[in-house]
Order: C-alpha cells, then sequence, then structure tokens
C-alpha cells in the first residue's frame, strides 16, 4: 500500500480519514477523537499495557486495544459507551491504588488549583503540591474524563525513596504507573537502553541494571525519559516547579554545530525549559543534555554581567550604554593596523559575526580579526573548507549502509549523531569505530579498531588502503595499533565493497599536532561520490564565522583574501576599500609574538592572565577572569535573535525568547552587532545603521552565498551556505623533546560556550565532571601511588602543569589525556595547564609524579 | 550416503538391543530421572555397585528415566539373564542389599518391594506379576511416553532400535502439505494448555511471508506440580528432538531453539547429548539424510521467570529482552522471533508427531473423544495415594484418573485443581466428566499443560486460591494493568478473608474483579489468573461464608481462625506438649490434665503433632475453628 494512501473508517457514527497502516488510536488522535490512554505514545513502540484504550469494532470480539489494532477501511468503532466506560474505570481504579491519587480525586482539587499559585515543594495552606506535574498530567486527563470520584481498592504505597542524586531531573517512583515509555524512549529511540523493568510481579519497577545510579549506567542525561513521561515521576530540577508554562518557541540550540531545533518554553517572560523538537530536518526529537538542561543555569546565572562596567580612576564602576560606548570609541579611533586585533568567539549569530568582521574591516581598517574557531579546527582552515563544499546531512546518517565513526563519543556532546548511527545499526549498517580511547561509540559498532594514540590517521590511511583493494601488511599496521590486527581485519570484511559509507569523525582526533594523513585521507573522501563525511567540531556557528569572514584569510560570501574579485564586489557593495594586511592571529596573541595596542574579545576568553595590551575590551555575557579595561554586557542566546549556520551549511534561527526591560535585576545586555553598530556610529563610520538583525541578515544574503533573506528562512536544506576554498599551507613543524616514559595526549575540551566553560556555571555537569583534570591508567595510577582526585605535576617539552587526576582501566597505559578547553573563562581551577594548554605538540612525552614528592 | 549410514547403525542398534534381552550377565536397571534422583536413586546405585562386589556378581547396571509411578521411587530393576526385568519399588540401600542378596545368595525372586515385571506373563509362571498390570499402569496408554524408563535416555541406539527416527525418514521423503495433511488428520492439538489444531497453526506459519522461519520447542514447564515435560526430556530425548526436526521441516524453519528452563539441568544435559549424537547421524545440522533439509537447534535456557512460557514473552527472552509478553495480533506465526514467522509448540506435541507418523492418523485417532483424539500425559500430585507422571486417552474421567491410577486419596476428596496455577478447582460433581479441552473450560478450568494437583478435605480451598494468587501475582511481569495491579488487591483480599477478617462483600468484589481480570488482561497469565478464586467461589462458596461469616475454616488450615484446646478427660498430663510449647503456652503439673493459655499460644502446632504421634495420652489435643472440632 503507497505511504500515502487514505483509508475511511466511522469513529461513533461519523466517518473520517485517517492514513493507511496506522493503529485505530492513532487514526483517532489525528481525528482529534479523544481515546483515552496512558502507555501509547505517536513516536514509541505498541506497547499494549494500560488497557485503557480499549474499543468496540465491529466485526470483533471482546474488546480489542485501539493502540494495537491496525485501523482498516470500513472498520467502525465506537469508541466509548457504558460497558467501556465501567471496563476503563476499574483499570483506572486499579491504577489509583497504586498511585498517591489527591491530586486526582480530592474534592477541593478545582478550587484548590484557582488559589493555588505559590510554587513550593510541601503542602502549604494554599493547597497541596507534592507533584510537579500538577495539572500537566496525563493521568489525571484519563481520570477527568473518566469521571472517577473515588478508588474501590486499599491503596497501596510503594516507598520507594525518591531518587534525586543524579544531576538534572529526579525521579519519584511512587507515581510511576510504569506505562514503560520512558523504557521504549531509551531503548528504541536513543538505542541507550539505561532504563529497564527491574524485577517481577508487585516489586516491578523502572530503573538501571543492578540499579546503579544513572551516571554508571550509561546515561546520557538526555532528558527524552522525561518528555514522555505522563506522570511527574520523572522532572527536571531546573524547571519542575514552574507550573503551567506560557508559551512555547522554536529555536535552534546554541551550543554546538548540530543546531538542534528546541521548543524553548517561557514562563512570566523568563525562560523555563527547552524540550527538542520533533523537526524531521536534524534532530528529529532529540537532543542532548547541553541543550534540554543547560540552558537556564548559563542564561540565569548570578555572575552573568549585564551592565556595562569600566575602569575609572582604577575603580570598575557601572557605566551607562553611553558612557561604555564613548570610552570604547575613545579608546579605538585613531588606531593604526597592527595596533588593533578582535578576537571573536565562533558561538555568535551570523548577524553578529558579520557586524563584527565588518567593523574590524571598515571603522579599524585592519584585517585582524580572528576567531577562536582556529584553535579547534585542527589541521587547518583549507582542509574544512575544502570539507565544507561538499553537502552533507544528519538525517542521511540513519539511511547508510556502512558507517565508520572516527575518535567519536556521542554520550554528552552531538549525542543526536549517536542516537542516528544507532538508527543505522538497527536498520542494518555496518557499523566500525575507529578509536585510541574507550568512547560509548565502541558499545554498539560492530567492531572496534584501537590505533595507538595519535595514530588514527594513519590507521585510517591503511584502512581506506585495504577497502581499495590494496593490500596492507601486518608489519604496517603492527606500529599502529593496540591490538593484534584482528579488528581491523573486522573491519575491512565489514566495509569492503560498500556503495554507501558515512564517514563521520569527531573533534578528538584534531588536536594532534600532525593531522596530515587525517586531513588528506578525509578531503580524499569526501571527494568520492559514495562517500559522505560528516564533520563533528566545536563551535557552534564556526561554519558561519567560516563564510561571514571572521578569520584575516576569510571575507564574507566564498571569498579569500587571495580573491581580487571577490573583494571588489565587496567593497561595490560597502562603498569602500578594503584593508590589505594579513591581519594577526589568534595563535601570535596568545605565544605573545604580536602585541597590539588594543585587544577586542568578543566571547573570547583564551587567556587566564591579562595579555600585554594597552586597552582591553571584553564583550560577552560573563565577565572574563582577569582585569580589562571595558566590560560591554553582550545578551545571551535567550536575549538576542539571529541566525547560526551548522554544520551541514543550514542557516537557522536562534530566537529571543526573554524580553525583559533593563532594570537592576535584569541589567542591561545588548546583542553584540548593536554594540559593534553603537561604538562605529559613535567614531563616525557609515554603514551600521542597523535597527534590527534582520536588517543585516538582509545584507548578508546579498553578499554571501546560500545565506536567506530575513523571513525567507526554511528548514528544508535547499542550499547551503558557501566556504571560501583556501590554498593549503605547508605544516609547521615542531621541536618534540623526547623526555618522560608518559605519552601525553591533549584532546579537545567540549563544554565551551562563547568565552566561559559551561561547566563553571551547570552545577549538573559539574557533578558528572566530564573532561576535569589529568586522566590516567588504573595501573599506572597505582605504580605512581595516585588515588583517585590527588594532583600530579606532568612536564612536558619543557613546560609544566598541575592538576587532580581521575584514573580508569579504559585509558590505555603509558598514556595521560588532558581535555583542552576552547575558552578559560569560569576554570581558574585550571590556571596550573595554561602552559600545558598552549604546547604546540601533540601527543608529547612527559614525565608525571605526584604532588608533595 | 547418510542415510545408508542411519540404515547401518539401526541394525546394529536393533541386533544390540536384542542382546540386551538375551543378556549374559545380570543387569541392575535405576530410574535415575529427577524424581528417582531426588528419592535417592543414586545414593542406592552408588551402594549397590559395592554389593555387588561385595556378592562377587559380575553385573551391568544401566540408568533410564521415569516410568511413571513416582510415589514408588527409588525404582530398581534387576533383570537376570534370560529372564525380563524385574521392578523394586522404594529401593533403600538397606532394602537394595536385602533383595540383591535374596537374588544372588538364597538365588529367589525376593517379594520385598516387588512391584512386577516387565514382557509377558509366562515369564516366571504368574509367580510375579507383571508390572503394566499394576493398578496405576494398567488403564494408561503410554503412546509419548513409550520409552520413557525402558530406554537409556543417554543412547540414541536404544531409540534407534524402538523404531525411532523412522518417522524423519519418512516425512523427509514427502512434501510438507502432506505432511501438514497427516497432522491435520489426526487432529493434534497444542498440548500446551490451549489446545489449538496443530496443523491450522503451522498453515499459518508456512504461508506467512518471510525468508527465515524459526521453530521453538516451549520447555518452560513453570507450573507447580507439574513436570510432564520434563520428565520426557529426562527420559527419551530423541522422541522430543525428532518431533521438533519433523516440525521444522514441515513449516520450513532452518533455526529451531528448545528454551528450557535452568532449573532443569538434567533435562538440557539430556537434551545437548542426543543432539551431539543427531549431528553425528545427520539427523540435525546441513542437508538431514540427504534431503536438502538444514536445521540448526539451539538450546536456550531460560531464567525461571514463569510468564516466559507464555509464547510472546518467550520469544522476547530468546532475543535477549525482558521475558514480557506483547500484543496479539501479530501472532507469532505471522511475525514472532526477530519479526518472522514462529511455531512454538509444547514438548509433548512434538513428543507426539513422530508417533502419529509411524502409527497412521487411523491408529492415532483411535485414541481419544470426538473433538481431541490421542493421548495426554498427567502429573498426578496431591493428596492421592499413588502419585506419578501418567498418559491417558483423551476423555478418561477425573475419577479414573483420581481413584483408578491414582488410588483414591488417603482422605475424604474434596476438589481437584487441573492446569496449574492457571487451572480452576474442580468440585467432586465434575469427577465423571470426561476430560478434554472443552469440557474443563466449561467447568471453569482449564487442560493446562496437565498438572492434577488432587486435594483432601484437609485442604481449606481459600487458602489454595490465595496459594496459586500469590503464586501468578508474584510471577506477573508488570506490564498490563489489570494482572500487575487486580491480583494483588486479589491477593490482598483473600488474605484478609483467611485472617477472619473478611466481610460479604469481599466476594462480590473478588468476582467482578476476577472478572474484569479476565477480561482485560494481555496475555494469557492475567487471562486465567484468577480461575483459582473464581472456580473455588463457584464451587465451594460456603467455605467461603464459613470463613467470613462463622470466621471457621474447616480444613483448619487458616491460622487466624483455629484454636488449640486440650481434652481434659484425654490428657494424662504426660508433660510432653509442656516441653515443646515455645511459649509456655501449656502449662500443669505432672498426671493432671494441662491447661493452656491461648492468649500465649502463637499456634505453632507442636503440641498437637507431639500429642498425636508420640505423647501418651495421644489426640488430647484438638485444634478447634468456629467452635466444632475438626481433627483427630
Amino acid at each position: 500500500m503507497a505511504e500515502n494512501s487514505k483509508i475511511k473508517l466511522t469513529f461513533n457514527g461519523k466517518e473520517v480519514a485517517a492514513p493507511a497502516g496506522v493503529s485505530v488510536l492513532r487514526a483517532a488522535e489525528i481525528n482529534d477523537i479523544f481515546i483515552p490512554t496512558l502507555c501509547y505514545h505517536k513516536d514509541l513502540s505498541i506497547y499494549g499495557g494500560c488497557r485503557v484504550c480499549i474499543v468496540e469494532i465491529d466485526g470483533m470480539r471482546g474488546y480489542p486495544l485501539s493502540c494495537s489494532t491496525i485501523a482498516a477501511d470500513g472498520m467502525v468503532v465506537i469508541t466509548d459507551n457504558a460497558a467501556i466506560k465501567e471496563i476503563r474505570t476499574e483499570l483506572v481504579q486499579l491504577l489509583m491504588s497504586e498511585h498517591p491519587s489527591s491530586c486526582l480525586i480530592c474534592g477541593e482539587s478545582v478550587e484548590c488549583r484557582q488559589f493555588m499559585k505559590t510554587v513550593r515543594k510541601s503542602g502549604v495552606a494554599s493547597g497541596c503540591r507534592y507533584c510537579p506535574n500538577d495539572d500537566q498530567c496525563e493521568f489525571q486527563d484519563v481520570v477527568e474524563h473518566l469521571e472517577i470520584k473515588k478508588v474501590n481498592y486499599p491503596v497501596i504505597y510503594r516507598g520507594h525513596e525518591a531518587e534525586r542524586e543524579d544531576p538534572f531531573f529526579d525521579r519519584d517512583y511512587n507515581i510511576c504507573i510504569l506505562c514503560g515509555r520512558c523504557i521504549r524512549m531509551c531503548q528504541e529511540m536513543r538505542g541507550t537502553g539505561v532504563l529497564a523493568f527491574n524485577y517481577r510481579g508487585p516489586k516491578v519497577r523502572v530503573g538501571t541494571a543492578f540499579g546503579r545510579d544513572h551516571i554508571d549506567s550509561g546515561c546520557e542525561f538526555c532528558g527524552a525519559c522525561i518528555s514522555v513521561c505522563p506522570t511527574g515521576t520523572l522532572a527536571d530540577k531546573v524547571s519542575k516547579w514552574d507550573g503551567i508554562p506560557d508559551g512555547q518557541i522554536t529555536g535552534t540550540c546554541p551550543y554546538c554545530a548540530i543546531g538542534c531545533q528546541l521548543e524553548i518554553w517561557h514562563k512570566d517572560g523568563s525562560f523555563s525549559k527547552a524540550l527538542p523538537s520533533n523537526d524531521p530536518e536534524v534532530n528529529d526529537g532529540q537532543a542532548c543534555l547541553k541543550g534540554r538542561f543547560c540552558m537556564s543555569e548559563v542564561s540565569h546565572h548570578f555572575d552573568r554581567a549585564r551592565k556595562p562596567f569600566a575602569i575609572v580612576n582604577n575603580y570598575w564602576k557601572e557605566q551607562t550604554w553611553d558612557e561604555a560606548i564613548a570610552k570604547a570609541s575613545d579608546a579605538l579611533k585613531d588606531l593604526k593596523p597592527g595596533e588593533f586585533s578582535m578576537l571573536i568567539s565562533p558561538d555568535l549569530t551570523n548577524e553578529s559575526l558579520y557586524t563584527a568582521q565588518k567593523f574590524t574591516r571598515l571603522v579599524m581598517n585592519t584585517n585582524s580579526i580572528d576567531s577562536t574557531a582556529r584553535l579547534d579546527l585542527g589541521g587547518g582552515l583549507p582542509f574544512w573548507a575544502g570539507l565544507f563544499q561538499n553537502q552533507i546531512t544528519i538525517q542521511s546518517i540513519k539511511k547508510s549502509s556502512k558507517i565508520l565513526a572516527i575518535g567519536l563519543d556521542t554520550r554528552f556532546n552531538f549525542s543526536i549523531v549517536g542516537v542516528e548511527m544507532r538508527k543505522a545499526r538497527n536498520n542494518g549498517a555496518e557499523f566500525v569505530s575507529i578509536n585510541s580511547r574507550i568512547s560509548n561509540v565502541a558499545k554498539y559498532a560492530h567492531s572496534w579498531i584501537r590505533p595507538q594514540p595519535a595514530m588514527e590517521g594513519k590507521v585510517l590511511r591503511e584502512l581506506i588502503k585495504a577497502l581499495d583493494g590494496n593490500k596492507v601488511t601486518k608489519a604496517t599496521l603492527k606500529n599502529l595499533l593496540q591490538d593484534d590486527g584482528k579488528s581491523f581485519d573486522e573491519a575491512v570484511n565489514l566495509l569492503k565493497g560498500y556503495d554507501d559509507l558515512t564517514v563521520i569523525f569527531g573533534p578528538r582526533i584534531f588536536k594532534y599536532s600532525d593531522t596530515s594523513d587525517l586531513t588528506t585521507t578525509l578531503l580524499d573522501l569526501s571527494n568520492r561520490k559514495n562517500v559522505r563525511v560528516i564533520p563533528l567540531y566545536y563551535g557552534t556557528n564556526t561554519r558561519g564565522a567560516m563564510d561571514l569572514g571572521s578569520f584575516p584569510e576569510l571575507f564574507p560570501g566564498p571569498i579569500s583574501i587571495n580573491d581580487k574579485k571577490g573583494i571588489k564586489k565587496i567593497e561595490s557593495s560597502w562603498k569602500t576599500n578594503l584593508p590589505t594586511d594579513g591581519g594577526l592571529t589568534i595563535d601570535q596573541i596568545i605565544s605573545g609574538e604580536k602585541k597590539p595596542k588594543v585587544l577586542y574579545l568578543v566571547g573570547a576568553v583564551p587567556f587566564f592572565e591579562r595579555p600585554d595590551c594597552d586597552f582591553i575590551i571584553s564583550q560577552d555575557i560573563f565577565e572574563p577572569d582577569f582585569k580589562v579595561d571595558l566590560h560591554l554586557p553582550a545578551a545571551s542566546f535567550l536575549e538576542t535573535s539571529g541566525t547560526l549556520v551548522n554544520m551541514e551549511g543550514r542557516v537557522q534561527e536562534s530566537v529571543r525568547v526573554e524580553e525583559l526591560p533593563d532594570s537592576v535585576m535584569y541589567g542591561r545586555a545588548r546583542p553584540d552587532w548593536w554594540i559593534f553598530s553603537e561604538i562605529a556610529r559613535k567614531i563616525g563610520v557609515k554603514g551600521f545603521e542597523y535597527k534590527n538583525s534582520a536588517e543585516i541578515l538582509d545584507e548578508i544574503s546579498e553578499i554571501a552565498d546560500g545565506f536567506p533573506k530575513s523571513g525567507m528562512i526554511t528548514r528544508e536544506l535547499d542550499t547551503f551556505t558557501k566556504t571560501a576554498k583556501i590554498p593549503v599551507q605547508s605544516p609547521v613543524s615542531n621541536d618534540i623533546k623526547k623526555k618522560g616514559k608518559f605519552l601525553l595526549i591533549m584532546q579537545p575540551g567540549g563544554y565551551t560556550y562563547r568565552g566561559i566553560d559551561i561547566r563553571s556555571k551547570v552545577e549538573g555537569l559539574q557533578i558528572l565532571n566530564p573532561e576535569m583534570g589529568f586522566f590516567i591508567n588504573s595501573e599506572d595510577a597505582d605504580s605512581l601511588g595516585v588515588k583517585q582526585g590527588d594532583e600530579i605535576i606532568v612536564k612536558a617539552n619543557g613546560v609544566t602543569g598541575k592538576a587532580p587526576v581521575q584514573s580508569g582501566t579504559e585509558i590505555p597505559p603509558g598514556t595521560i589525556y588532558l581535555y583542552v578547553p576552547q575558552s578559560y573563562g569560569g576554570l581558574k581551577d585550571c590556571r596550573e595547564l595554561q602552559d600545558l594548554y598552549n604546547l604546540k605538540v601533540n601527543p608529547c612525552y612527559a614525565e608525571v609524579s605526584k604532588v608533595g614528592i | 550416503m547418510s542415510k545408508s549410514k542411519l540404515e547401518k547403525r539401526r541394525k546394529a542398534a536393533i541386533t544390540e538391543w536384542q542382546k540386551l534381552d538375551k543378556n549374559k550377565k545380570p543387569v541392575i536397571i535405576f530410574g535415575t530421572g529427577t524424581c528417582g534422583t531426588a528419592a535417592g536413586a543414586l545414593h542406592t546405585m552408588k551402594k549397590v555397585k559395592c554389593i555387588l562386589a561385595d556378592l562377587k556378581v559380575d553385573a551391568d547396571i544401566s540408568e533410564v528415566g521415569c516410568i511413571g509411578p513416582c510415589y514408588l521411587e527409588p525404582l530398581m530393576d534387576v533383570k537376570l539373564p534370560g529372564k525380563p526385568r524385574i521392578s523394586f519399588s522404594n529401593v533403600n540401600e538397606s532394602k537394595a542389599e536385602k533383595i540383591l542378596k535374596k537374588f544372588f545368595v538364597d538365588d529367589e525372586i525376593p517379594k520385598l518391594g516387588l512391584v512386577g515385571h516387565f514382557g509377558e506373563n509366562s515369564a516366571f509362571n504368574g509367580e510375579v506379576p507383571r508390572f503394566f498390570d499394576h493398578p496405576m499402569l494398567k488403564p494408561q496408554v503410554r503412546l509419548v511416553l513409550r520409552n520413557c524408563g525402558i530406554i537409556d535416555p543417554a543412547k540414541i541406539d536404544h531409540y534407534l532400535a524402538r523404531d525411532g527416527y523412522l518417522a524423519l525418514e519418512q516425512v523427509l521423503s514427502m512434501r510438507w502439505e502432506d505432511v501438514l495433511e497427516i497432522i491435520k488428520q489426526s487432529g493434534l492439538r497444542g498440548r500446551g494448555g490451549a489446545g489449538f489444531p496443530t496443523w491450522m497453526k503451522w498453515n499459518f506459519c508456512r504461508q506467512a511471508e518471510g525468508d527465515q522461519r524459526y521453530m521453538i520447542c516451549n520447555a518452560d514447564e513453570g507450573d507447580p506440580g507439574a513436570f510432564m515435560n520434563r520428565s520426557l526430556i529426562e527420559g527419551d530425548p530423541h522422541a522430543v528432538l525428532e518431533g521438533l526436526v519433523i516440525a521444522a521441516y514441515t513449516i520450513g524453519a532452518s533455526k529451531a531453539y528448545i528454551y528450557i528452563r535452568a532449573e532443569y539441568p538434567l533435562a538440557i544435559k539430556r537434551l545437548q547429548n542426543a543432539i551431539e549424537q543427531m549431528k553425528e547421524l545427520n539427523l540435525v545440522g546441513e542437508n538431514i539424510l540427504g534431503s536438502g533439509f538444514n536445521l540448526e537447534i539451539v538450546i536456550k535456557e531460560g531464567a525461571g521467570a514463569f510468564v516466559c512460557g507464555e509464547e510472546t514473552a518467550l520469544i522476547a527472552s530468546i532475543e535477549g529482552q525482558r521475558g514480557m509478553p506483547r500484543t496479539r495480533p501479530p501472532f507469532p506465526a505471522q511475525s514472532g522471533l526477530w519479526g518472522k514467522p514462529t511455531i512454538i509448540n509444547n514438548v509433548e506435541t512434538l513428543g507426539t508427531l513422530a508417533n502419529i507418523i509411524r502409527g497412521g492418523t487411523d491408529w492415532y485417532t483411535g485414541f481419544g473423544t470426538e473433538a481431541c483424539k490421542g493421548t495426554k500425559t498427567f502429573s498426578l500430585v496431591g493428596r492421592v495415594r499413588r502419585t506419578g507422571l501418567i498418559e491417558v486417552p483423551m476423555g478418561t474421567t477425573l475419577r479414573e484418573i483420581i481413584f483408578d491410577i491414582g488410588g483414591g486419596l488417603f482422605k475424604e476428596f474434596k476438589a481437584v485443581q487441573t492446569g496449574g496455577p492457571s487451572g480452576g478447582c474442580l468440585s467432586e460433581e465434575f469427577l465423571d466428566t470426561p476430560i478434554d479441552y472443552e469440557n474443563l473450560a466449561k467447568a471453569g478450568s482449564i487442560m493446562g499443560s496437565g498438572g492434577i494437583i488432587v486435594l483432601d478435605r484437609d485442604t481449606c480451598v481459600v487458602d489454595l486460591a490465595k496459594y496459586f494468587l500469590n503464586f501468578t501475582q508474584q510471577e506477573s511481569c508488570g506490564k498490563c494493568v489489570p494482572c500487575r495491579v487486580g491480583t494483588r488487591h486479589l491477593v490482598s483480599i483473600l488474605e484478609k478473608i483467611t485472617r477472619g477478617d473478611g466481610e460479604m462483600e469481599d466476594l462480590e468484589k473478588l468476582e467482578h474483579l476476577g472478572e474484569s481480570i479476565k477480561r482485560s488482561s494481555l496475555c494469557g497469565l492475567g487471562a486465567t489468573a484468577p480461575n483459582p478464586v473464581l472456580s473455588t467461589l463457584k464451587y465451594f462458596r460456603s467455605e467461603y461464608l464459613s470463613h467470613i461469616r462463622d470466621k471457621r475454616c474447616s480444613a483448619a488450615v487458616c491460622r487466624e481462625l483455629v484454636e488449640f484446646r486440650i481434652i481434659p478427660g484425654k490428657c494424662t498430663g504426660c508433660q510432653a506438649c509442656v516441653r515443646v510449647c515455645p511459649t509456655e503456652a501449656i502449662t500443669g503439673p505432672r498426671s493432671e490434665p494441662h491447661n493452656l493459655d491461648e492468649s500465649k499460644c502463637i499456634k505453632c502446632r507442636a503440641c498437637y503433632e507431639i500429642c498425636k504421634f508420640d505423647a501418651i495420652a495421644g489426640d488430647a489435643i484438638v485444634i478447634v475453628s468456629g467452635d466444632e472440632s475438626i481433627s483427630n
């Protein structure tokens, strides 16, 4: 039967149409006919546990379940009558006997709700409020629908202790009705299988294997289980007592380049919670812990810098915007090229990034704008520019028949891609992982190749060689792999003869100083017809930053500094001449090689200490940890609107949720583009007369390919943004000192947002404690005599770092891992790692010793 | 090639088997199924080896499976050269010594524990009764159990010698349609309990679209008091396996699973051993006997969840999921294991197949009733004199089973529970009902897989219903609401009644809730769980009423409803009860009637037992319920 063919059936005497192949319950749901149910969910498999959705169907015996009966043409269905109601009532009463039911049948409940607006956890005079889901509960709806006023059975209270130890969400299995939705979500949609039913008979409950906590059970904290819970059993910690939200807007998640669409719920003008949107193009109803749980704590953090401040007579003083803009323009005007540099985060919107580079080039008359994204783009800009030439989509992953994942862990970052890969695997795809360390991907992969640390690129090269039909000798592999090569052979068998290969690589492998094998192999693959290379990198709008010229060598539109014709086009559009200098790069500034007089940090904090400059302007949502001369408070993702380019090159909307008036409490933060424009106007440069971000997008769409006009943004990926090709530079060779018996491997950290590391603001992430300090093998830890959490000193290539250590058997022996964040805001504790963070060689040999010896 | 190899082997096996009959050395045979082992057969066997050495008798020792009369275990058979086997019952170590001495020293046939001999009546000139003339065995018809207790289950040769795998050879030369037709003609219905026509289920599966089909043998026998499947596998594993291959061939399955409880280690061992032997003879594997048919057999051990006997839960369990049933349709025959068409047949159904093929449908349909053909095995347990594994034609009455085969009860008959915890409790009026699927269902019970639990007047039916409901409640998977929560409330109401706190409206509640659980449960476990309550309410309502109204338990089982009394006229003051009373509730000087302080009594029965069996007075302590003495 064709997918779009329709059938006709009769519900309670009314004929309606429904797509063929759906269940009776879904057919009713589509036609707005209410059939009470508790365990059915349209996105999940049929369960048939609650039995409440029974109906009568002509020609069928008894009372079939509408959820598990497929609707057929001409079916005559009765959804409600006295007999059906009686059975349903009986069933729901049984459930109510297991579920604390004062919220369901209390005689005062209607009046109570009217007068009860206080948000409290414990019962107070204005009414009881022990379940966060009161009034938003599907169980309540069903009970109300059936008009049940009393329970004929004695109450059974399970007496489980509420579980609040894990981060981000609480669980109270006393009010669970065992509908199994969370379990199906976790197993079927997420493919993680953390949740399951435990025990039998009256002891049945939802839980993890062996009753471990969620952290140890491999939970990704995506919160998908909460979204489908019909009761208040599962509730997110931050917003659980918010009550019924006022409304919702769909927008793009600000935290990574996947660009998940989120339903952002707000209450009383303020952000409440974000749920993944059922967007079929990108995230398909799923999110990761960052998008699901980390927005409120970052944007609403008490530490937020919400007002302009400046050093006035050696005091850190609050400024009005007029004063602050005047201060900035005083500091910036009359600077020569080379005296000014702007460092900018790739997490800003397109509009702000565009205005920033226009500001630098027009007002400051220099190309000295560089993005911290450069620190993440291992292999160099030319490589990434090359990758971005080809169209890729996230939704294509699940359709591919062979998957090769390299250096990828999708537990907390990029978990959407993890979900899609598992979908592909469940659809029958062969799945190979290349990773020098264990990752959650290894659990699902059919074969896991374990290269020696930093040999991922060479192993990939050999693997592709083998797939191309060349012989790869054992001797070649011997020095590249941690095992005997069996997994390599397995992988070759799994992937050979591919006609549809998806290669997904994560940022882990791009922090190495030598990435030449990786870049050449991946570029080669990305240009093959039957291969799609999907890059996962940190930096929300990195692609936007490249396409809109946030680098000295790139200009908006697919135009590089060598593209004279392209530059002419921009000059005619901007009606001015563009600067021709090479600009200062972030590397030159961090290393101290170049010292601009004025440094303008826009959401970029790649220093622990104040760099040597005359004047530093910081423009961010938090103040940096070192002294600056002027701080301009930027609006957060909730307070401004704009667009972002995701990894597919898709332009997506970032929506403004909070429009709160300037006040002592809410502060006076402003969008980045507004601040640039104000300073430019103050200095007296034309071309910055923007009233809103939409006007900027319209200007961008004139110049840059693939960017739509405002109001023309569609969800379909008709066109993608274009990146200019950049000629490949020869790699810089580094001086490696081979001293020490440990191999120090640095990996990029995944929790940077603008100038801060969000782990410093989000309590849940601190509990999860990912990527903090050094990681070494347990046996190595024993031989060094260090315990979990002890501080160690690592000496490598002439520099020293000190931090606590975590040990685990999953770390290869003889190696020591360190995650390097891209911005250091909020990471005061990591100050002593600064020199290691800035090391140019990776991996390198290191000496390790315990603190105090 | 392989066919001729099998032929050769069979010939050799037959010669071997006949040789066994004309043995030169004495053979001592033990029933070492789980029942025999539990009764101590292995200890006896060990001892016998020593005795034989002492007596300097050169004899072979052989092991067989359970032959049926479990109450006679351990059974030891002695086969003298040229004579048939003679069976002795309840042979413990000392008894074995006496029997063997009688044989080999005194050269006489001992009378001690003698049950009977195998073979023709003329063998011992009528001095020794025939084994199969034993009142427990005589009324039985042994088709499925024909080899149990006769052959050594560890030897494929024994099975081959007794026409084993002839049926398979025949089937492999036939078209699957013709095999299906034979099964259709035989009228075979699923022996797992529901009685669905086997051919029809097979046909659904065969007609279902799919490149891969699966055959599953359901050996997850979990009912309390049922052991038919275990005994059959332990006693004659090849019969089940031959049926499995026949079934797989007919439905076109290339992979078969045997889902068996891990609590059946011996049965699992027997199956593993048997499958290895089959592999040697190409009775399983690639191109079976040159027919082009391939079959792989996998043993999957279950972890002891009762619900995994339900077919969709069983499938989930094999798939590595939690054993939870799922909604039907789709039925497993259309979409089962890994979403492929799958047939699940009970051990006994499979054990019957080879008989039907070999014997022909006319012969097979000669047994049983119009609606139900063939025979059925039952495990006969409870308060009956002769317990064990039996096989009777369909249509045999409960009276024949309980009173003829089972030899009646020690005390007055009260009820019989068929079908295990899912079945119903039937009263005396149903004793003459011929057993088949329909009649039992009509009476409010089920055939189930075949447990028959006989109850006498010492059983309280309310307590029995509570026991079974507690079992199903604990074994509910928790998926559907009526089964998970409903059974829990049934149990709590029954507990309330047995505690003496019952109210009249509780009976209505039980009926109402029971009916609604039956009506709305997801799988068979829930749909049949209320049967013990509903059937006892129907046939033994007066007992519920006396619990509620008179606070009286006529069987003196419900602890809260009984009291212990000392009859002063009978008590001699021997102080035996004073010594055993753990709470010092009984006091009194020697030689004077004692006092029992009810406020201290915890009703542990210690005084009652000692007075009944040990004390000088005897029966001076009685259990009273509702002002009426009921025990003696």
